[in-house]
């Protein structure tokens, strides 16, 4: 894996990352901190959890 | 007058109901009981037990069949390698 | 009992109790697509049910439906393939007569609850009714040739 990639993936991640987060923040009712912390952190495991799935995918 | 919809739900799930049992195909008896789970699913909300429907929908809409399809086809793998072996 | 209850009323008893008619009855490509239907007509009845009863939490049984339903439909589409192959269903007029049925209540209650947050959710709703409700029938239809292997 080269420096390419690497960025590529970590854009790919974050992009996501930032997708999953406005989800999270459209269903839940009651926006505050708690919820925040807990979104960023549930948004950022299933960023990974996605980008890694669709590696898997498109090598096949 | 406002029980009207509580009425319809209530007569499609025993009309669903009943068609599960009298079907007798497994296949097309999964096709039957997953459409029973969205209907008990949509009883449990008309009576305002929403928690409940959320788990029926859940467990209902894609669990059950699935499961259900998954035996049959086990089912049907192993009689044919016995009659293949007889 | 309001207008919304009784749009719910009139959509369940008419469009589920056409749904269980055809998946109980004639060959095994008109079940598939009914049992499709039967989800993808549940979900706007569970919106209206939500607008009429005021309850914004009775979404989140519309948003689990339109969710599931489509993977429900896979699950048939991939284990009864070998079986629908021989003549695949064909039902783009009901698919999108039913998904149209779909925007149109997402529509009306997006209308009624003004731009916020719960706006966005049902958009949301409406996409992935809509969305999954097409790909399960393209599933359905043989679109996906390679993905029934095994």
């Amino acid at each position: 894996m080269n420096r390419r990639t690497t960025l590529l993936l970590a854009a790919e991640a974050l992009a996501w990352w930032c997708a999953l987060a406005a989800l999270w923040l459209v269903l839940i009712s009651t926006v505050d901190t708690l919820e925040r912390v807990v979104g960023a952190s549930v948004a950022g495991v299933a960023a990974l959890a996605a980008t890694a799935a669709r590696r898997v995918v498109s090598a096949r | 007058m406002a029980d009207a919809v509580i009425v319809v739900v209530l007569l499609l799930v025993g009309a669903t109901a009943t068609t599960a049992v009298a079907v007798r195909d497994p296949e097309r008896q999964a096709l039957v009981l997953s459409v029973l789970g969205v209907v008990l699913a949509v009883l449990f909300t008309v009576l305002q037990a929403p928690d409940v429907g959320l788990s029926q929908l859940a467990v209902g809409s894609a669990l059950t069949p699935l499961l259900l399809l998954l035996t049959v086809r086990k089912v049907r793998r192993r009689a044919q390698d016995k009659g293949r072996q007889e | 009992m309001n207008g919304w209850i009784l749009a719910a009323t009139v959509a369940l008893g008419t469009g589920l109790g056409t749904a269980l008619w055809g998946v109980a009855t004639g060959p095994l490509r008109r079940r598939v697509v009914a049992q499709n239907m039967s989800t993808a007509l549940a979900c706007p009845a569970l919106l209206l049910l939500s607008q009429g009863y005021a309850r914004p939490s009775y979404v989140d049984l519309a948003l689990v439906l339109a969710l599931l339903g489509p993977v429900g439909t896979l699950v048939f589409a991939r284990l009864l393939a070998d079986d629908l192959a021989d003549d695949p269903p064909r039902a783009w007029g009901v698919t999108w007569v039913v998904a149209g049925f779909g925007a149109v209540v997402v529509g009306a209650v997006c209308a009624a609850t003004g731009p916020s947050p719960e706006m966005v959710k049902l958009l949301v709703i409406g996409a992935l009714l809509i969305g999954g409700n097409v790909l399960a029938s393209r599933a359905l239809s043989g679109g996906f040739p390679g993905a029934g292997r095994g």
